[in-house]
């Protein structure tokens, strides 16, 4: 049973990622020193960063998974791309509300128009609305080609709304940014990052799993016989 | 470049018999160009400042019904398929297509700048700088516009779905136009206009190769 | 410049119970929907 390996390998990644995550935070939390200006609150970088990260390399491997499509024409790709636009999707939703509980004690607002937090609000509405579209395309094969179509110029898109969010916002930068970190609190950080990174990618790949079924489902003729495309 | 001028002649047609279709169209982003100032209230000052901003939402809002009306009709007797079936590259169904769209965007905008001008006092001296930021501007739109219009139009919702897909990806064009015209209406001591239109002019270059070539994955099987 | 930002805990903690709360919905989702769509599949093709 192939499939059936596959599985348990991708659910000891989440779980090696919860226990790395446990770790790291319990270190962030409890061990290292709070921050000479930022005080305690600095404590949520050591979260709110690691998903930074991990949210944009979700959405880099949702673009290299819609190029491998368009080039191959391979079913799991599809349902790779649309595993990681929803794991992209998911942690840039909760960036942003890590952004905004972080915002409220240091510039003592919830939401501040910073280009970050500003181009990941836009990235979640820009895949968020590709899955809407994959959720009202009937055919499995249109649906795949312009969900891959539509996360490459999404994907093309966002640094663009980065520049010029950072453009139109430069009268009143008022940035703390992560490099002001010192060294001394890079290890919580960099163990949630990992931590984090095994989390997704085991998801993604079970999630991967639940497209091919669904999809299977669906090209599979209604009287019950064997698939249409076996891949 | 014979196949482009047709689809673009067959395009152009195409708006000229709807033209009721562009009244009915410009008489909504009027509607809403009055509705705004009914949100901000009767603040001569306030309206003034930031009346860029809502001829720009006026045309975005207006723009999302022209686009999804020129792929309404190929889908409707299957004209797309038939199409498709010419010796013609899709590249230059969609380049006949998005230059037409184009076309019908910069002269809404054009239409309703001086319904902007009556409203909110907003005028400008520097027409020619104006025109050159609609042109630019509804080019932003009309490229990614075009791309996803193809798509939604063959599903359901698709009110619902090209706004929604449309809106996140022209936040860079909406901010650059805004800004451009305000300070092409409110005055521009810095000389930070033309900054702005190179910015949407690389959007621009951007999403138009963009959707050249990948319209022919989305419209062929 | 401002000084130290002091206290701030209940800040952090509801920080990182946001993060424990949307990884652990989200997992447990895909872990459901999984299990629903096998079992589906099992029916379809015994």
């Amino acid at each position: 049973m192939r499939t059936a390996g596959q599985s348990r390998l991708s659910l000891a990644s989440v779980a090696l990622g919860v226990v790395l995550l446990v770790a790291g935070s319990y270190w962030g939390l409890a061990r290292a020193p709070p921050e000479i200006f930022m005080g305690d609150v600095q404590r949520i970088m050591y979260v709110h960063v690691p998903t930074a990260w991990n949210a944009m390399l979700a959405l880099v491997f949702a673009f290299v998974c819609a190029l491998m499509f368009l080039f191959t024409n391979d079913w799991k790709w599809d349902n790779r791309l649309e595993a990681a636009i929803e794991m992209g999707v998911v942690l840039s939703i909760l960036l942003c509300t890590q952004g905004a509980i972080w915002a409220k004690p240091t510039w003592g607002v919830w939401w501040d128009w910073d280009p970050r937090l500003t181009t990941t609000a836009v990235q979640v509405f820009a895949f968020g609305g590709i899955l809407a579209l994959r959720a009202f395309a009937a055919d499995p094969m249109k649906r795949a080609v312009w969900s891959a179509v539509a996360c490459i110029v999404a994907f093309a898109d966002v640094p663009i709304v980065y520049f010029s969010v950072k453009w139109w916002n430069s009268l009143h930068q008022a940035q703390s940014t992560p490099d002001t970190v010192s060294s001394a609190f890079h290890w919580p950080l960099r163990i949630n990052a990992i931590g984090i990174l095994f989390l997704w990618t085991g998801l993604v790949a079970l999630r991967a799993r639940l497209g091919a079924l669904r999809l299977r489902g669906e090209l599979a003729p209604p009287d019950g016989g064997p698939p249409l495309v076996t891949r | 470049m014979n196949a482009l001028v047709a689809a673009l002649r067959k395009d152009l047609l195409l708006q000229w018999r709807g033209r009721a279709q562009a009244v009915a169209i410009f008489a909504f982003g009027a509607a809403t160009l009055l509705l705004f100032s009914f949100a901000v209230g009767p603040d001569s000052r306030a309206l003034r400042q930031h009346a860029a901003g809502f001829l720009w939402l006026g045309l975005l809002l207006a723009s999302t019904l022209s686009l999804a009306e020129s792929f309404d009709l190929e889908v409707e007797e299957q004209a797309l398929e038939g199409l498709l079936l010419l010796p013609a590259s899709p590249r230059a169904l969609y380049y006949g297509k998005a230059l037409a769209n184009w076309a019908l965007l910069a002269l809404l905008g054009v239409a309703l700048f001086p319904v902007m001008v009556v409203l909110y006092d907003a005028s400008t001296p520097q027409l020619a700088g104006l025109l050159g930021i609609v042109l630019l501007g509804t080019a932003g739109l009309s490229a990614p516009g075009t791309l996803y219009a193809a798509m939604t139009a063959q599903t359901r919702s698709r009110q619902t779905l090209l706004p929604l897909l449309l809106f996140p990806l022209v936040v860079p064009v909406l901010l650059a136009s805004v800004q451009a015209t305000s300070l092409l209406i409110l005055g521009d001591p810095m000389g930070q206009a033309r900054s702005w239109a190179t910015l949407l002019f690389l959007f621009d270059v951007i999403h138009w190769s963009l959707g050249g070539l990948l319209f022919g994955q989305v419209v062929e099987d | 410049m401002r000084g130290v930002i002091e206290g701030g805990w209940e800040f952090v903690i509801a920080a990182y119970a946001v993060t424990a709360a949307v990884l652990g919905l989200y997992a447990s989702s895909i872990l459901l929907r999984l299990r629903t769509e096998r079992q589906r599949a099992m029916k379809q093709v015994p």
